[in-house]
């Protein structure tokens, strides 16, 4: 678990890929998002770490951006454990993949998935990513 | 009044009785008062006399001293007398000296008579006596008394007869009116067994015999006619009876006969002595094709002419032999008729004479009949027979103990026996040792009428080889449809059944194969599924971080480094746009629920133009559709069908702007769609390549995957339907594609 302290914003990250993890805050400081990262790089933490509620670590997230594709627990069953647990329910997602399919699209719809981001291969449009999450967090904090 | 003689016999004896009776005790009685009144009349007389003779003597003394008182008193006694009337004394001169009257009587004395007598008069009895004294005559008496004491006598004996005769007639009705039975009752019943014998005729009746005199002697003489009546009336029926039997008897007979000759299946013909026809049989006519008219009556050689079959030579008449020989002879063989229409029939025939009673032959008749039915049946057996030894396929007969009885030439070829090494052997012998007793049990069905149709055993040869057989195994009839054997028709199946066993083998193998291809297949397809999204991640990252490397650093490259940056991007692009399509086709063969919902195909090209629209716009394209049908599929992939045809039909655009039209049609139970395009056209050298994966036509200048079409037959193929493209280079192209119409809800006009 890597723990930065930032200003505003406390996000969840769960990618399994560095290099995409690297990408991410490039494109968050592109935005000029001030915001403090936990990045889990495995699935079963990520589901040990939903399952475990408040008061802990995620207890003051804001936002979690999670990666479908995950080694032993996939992304989907670490959303619906997320949304099992009351102090998490409302917590906003958005769902960062390199899966286009509309499968996959239609089933984060269904558990309440802010945003559906699908990893560009070309830089700008991966530094776009940031504007996106911080869209997605303004507009939870004006519905809040 | 009925007549006497019609009086029931009864009523006639008590008449009779009653008569007798009355006429006896009338005459008895008749007489009994007349002799009464005889006797009393002469009693009386002598009575009156003697008294007169008193009365005279004590008249005497007062006549002879004239003394009328004294003859008074004399007089007076006689009053007693009750029915003395009068009483006179006259003197000689004939004056009455005294009289006696009985008041009522006469007023005065009669005259005295001439005579003295005694003498009836009307009513009265007169006696008339003299006086006499001294001898001399004094006086007379006269005495006259009343015969009213006869007719009361009379009366009272009458009434007593009348009487006796009222109760003897009482008493004699009574006793005949009982006693008369003895005679009416046997007479009665005989008289009712006469009628009841009229009435029914019937001759079994007997009067009752009741008594021993003449009666009884009528009754048993009226039986004994019966009796006799009865014997001949039954004689007479039996010979009735029998007569009318031998009529019956005779009338079937000839009856018989005459239907036996007329619908007996052979022609008869009967001539006279002298060859002429006298009666020809309905088949006769038929066989001579001439109507009976023109057979009797003619000479049997005019309408029965008779050639032999080879020589066509005439065969004698078999008339002439009959009348000639006096005996039975049969036609010749071949005989061959000819018809009175010229038509040919071989016929078999016999004639025989006809004798009359005294031995003579008074004529001849002629059977025959046509055996063409017969000559074909033997023509047609020679055939059989010859068919059944030409044959290759092996037919032996058994009986039904399963000796065989008959073995052809194939028989001999396939199981190298011969005939005489075989017959009067088991069918065993020819069995597989392992299915030694299969021939029996096939001849146990064989005798219950079955028959059994290609039977697929195993038969061993002389020489010990296994022969697969197919066998055709019926029952044979003889004659009166009795099943006497068995016949089996067997078939050298051997190669057959190696090739179909070898099939098999290569059949299974191929299953096998297939089997393993379809995994290998499955793997391949979830490989290249996996990889196309695995292989995207490294992808992502050259492309990322090339692009990071040149703007982390900037001005630390040379222009040419930029180039080479670029080349790697265009490389993955290319390599991730693949990827994606290859991701996207694989994905298609993934199983997934069936759909549910219509999906209104109209909303899809919709959304497929939306998704075009810069494009669309780029090559100043004009797409047009017809109103679409709703159908049950998963909108994703109809989404993706027609969105790789139509962008297609852009990209592949001729020299004008791509007009594109999109329209649908019912036909033969499933819709098809219809892309049509004034494009570049097709080479039908490549209409089927197209659909292949990764198969493009054209180069760089042309961006595409070469996936699309392969999902497009993807797509149609998962529904039933099936993709292909009509079209000549420079033509522009139409691609159809159909889906069946079960899926359908509706389909919209075609304008």
């Amino acid at each position: 678990m890597n723990k930065d302290t930032g200003h505003k914003a406390h996000i969840l990250v769960i990618e399994d890929n560095p290099a995409d993890v690297e990408l991410l805050r490039m494109a968050l400081r592109h935005a000029d998002l001030e915001c403090e990262l936990t990045v889990i790089d495995d699935g079963a933490d990520a589901l040990a770490l939903v399952h475990k509620h408040s008061p802990g670590p995620a207890a003051d997230l804001d936002l979690a951006i999670i990666d479908l594709n995950l080694p032993k627990h996939g992304g989907e069953e670490i959303l619906e454990a997320l949304r099992a647990n009351p102090a998490l329910t409302h917590l906003p997602v958005a769902v960062l993949t390199s899966s286009s399919s509309a499968r996959d699209r239609l089933g984060m719809h269904r558990l309440c998935v802010g945003r559906y981001i699908v990893k560009p291969p070309d830089l700008d449009a991966f530094l776009k990513i940031g504007f996106a999450v911080k869209e997605l967090l303004s507009e939870t904090e004006s519905s809040n | 009044m009925p007549n006497i003689r019609d009086m029931p016999i009864k009523q006639k004896v008590t008449a009779i009785a009653m008569a007798v009776t009355a006429a006896a005790l009338l005459l008895s009685g008749v007489g009994y008062v007349a002799a009464d009144s005889i006797l009393f009349r002469t009693s009386m007389e002598r009575d009156i006399s003697a008294l007169a003779q008193i009365v005279a003597d004590n008249s005497t003394a007062a006549l002879a001293f004239l003394d009328p008182n004294a003859a008074m008193q004399t007089l007076a006694s006689l009053k007693a007398r009750e029915h003395l009337v009068a009483a006179c004394l006259y003197r000689p001169a004939g004056n009455i000296f005294a009289q006696y009257v009985r008041p009522g009587g006469p007023t005065r004395c009669p005259a005295v008579g001439l005579r003295d007598e005694t003498r009836f008069t009307g009513t009265d009895l007169r006696v008339q006596r003299p006086i006499v004294l001294a001898n001399r005559r004094i006086g007379t008496l006269v005495l006259l008394y009343s015969q009213e004491e006869i007719a009361a006598r009379i009366r009272l004996y009458g009434a007593t007869v009348f009487g006796l005769l009222l109760l003897a007639g009482l008493v004699a009705y009574l006793l005949s009116a009982r006693l008369s039975a003895v005679i009416s009752r046997p007479v009665s019943q005989l008289a009712q067994a006469t009628t009841s014998v009229s009435e029914t005729g019937d001759y079994t009746i007997r009067a009752q015999r009741s008594s021993g005199d003449e009666l009884g002697v009528l009754a048993d003489g009226f039986n004994e006619m019966l009796a006799r009546i009865e014997r001949q009336d039954a004689e007479l029926r039996n010979a009735l009876l029998a007569e009318q039997v031998a009529l019956e008897e005779a009338r079937t007979a000839r009856d018989s006969l005459a239907t036996t000759l007329t619908s007996i299946g052979d022609a008869v013909i009967s001539t006279d002595a002298k060859g002429r026809v006298v009666f020809a049989n309905p088949v006769a006519q038929v066989l001579l094709r001439l109507p009976e008219a023109e057979i009797v009556g003619r000479d049997l050689g005019d309408v029965f002419r008779v050639v032999n079959e080879f020589t066509r030579e005439p065969v004698d008449s078999p008339v002439d032999k009959v009348l000639r020989e006096g005996q039975i002879v049969a036609l010749a063989n071949h005989s061959i008729l000819i018809a009175g229409d010229g038509t040919e029939i071989p016929i078999d025939d016999s004639g025989a004479p006809i004798r009359g009673d005294d031995g003579s032959v008074q004529g001849t008749v002629l059977v025959f009949r046509d055996v063409t039915v017969r000559r074909r049946a033997d023509e047609t057996r020679r055939m059989l027979a010859s068919l059944v030894e030409s044959t290759e396929d092996a037919i032996v007969g058994s009986d039904l103990n399963g000796r065989i009885n008959s073995w052809n030439r194939g028989a001999q070829r396939m199981y190298g026996y011969t005939a005489e090494e075989v017959v009067g052997k088991p069918l065993g012998i020819l069995s597989s040792p392992d299915v030694v007793s299969e021939s029996l049990l096939l001849l146990e069905r064989v005798k219950e009428g079955e028959s059994i149709v290609q039977y697929q055993t195993v038969r061993q040869t002389k020489q010990g080889k296994r022969l697969h057989v197919s066998l055709t195994v019926s029952p044979v009839y003889d004659a009166l449809g009795r099943i006497i054997g068995g016949s089996a028709i067997a078939r050298d199946i051997t190669e057959q059944v190696r090739f179909a066993e070898r099939l098999a083998q290569l059949n299974a193998d191929l299953q096998r194969s297939n089997q393993r291809l379809a995994r290998t297949n499955q793997d391949l397809e979830r490989f290249a599924f996996i990889a196309s999204h695995d292989l995207q991640e490294p992808l992502r990252m050259i492309t990322a971080y090339s692009q990071l490397l040149i703007k982390s650093y900037p001005g630390e490259f040379p222009a040419e480094a930029k180039s080479f940056v670029g080349n790697i991007m265009d490389g993955t692009k290319r390599m991730s746009d693949l990827l994606t399509d290859l991701r996207a086709y694989t994905e298609l063969q993934a199983p997934e629920d069936p759909p549910v919902e219509f999906v209104d195909l109209n909303t899809v090209v919709e959304a497929v133009l939306h998704d075009l629209q810069p494009s669309i716009a780029e090559n100043r394209a004009v797409v047009t559709a017809d109103s679409l049908p709703a159908i049950r599929v998963h909108r994703a992939h109809v989404n993706s069908l027609f969105q790789n045809l139509i962008s297609n039909a852009i990209k592949y655009h001729g020299e004008d702007p791509p007009r594109i039209h999109i329209s649908a049609q019912q036909s033969d139970g499933e819709l098809r769609f219809i892309v049509t395009d004034n494009g570049m056209g097709i080479d039908p050298a490549y209409h089927r390549k197209i659909f292949e994966v990764f198969k493009r036509l054209h180069g760089k200048q042309i961006p595409g995957t070469g996936v699309g079409l392969a999902i497009c037959q993807r797509v149609a193929e998962r529904y039933g339907g099936r993709i292909w493209v009509e079209s000549a280079a420079g033509q522009g192209a139409t691609f159809l594609f159909t889906l069946p119409q079960a899926a359908s809800r509706s389909v919209g006009g075609t304008a």
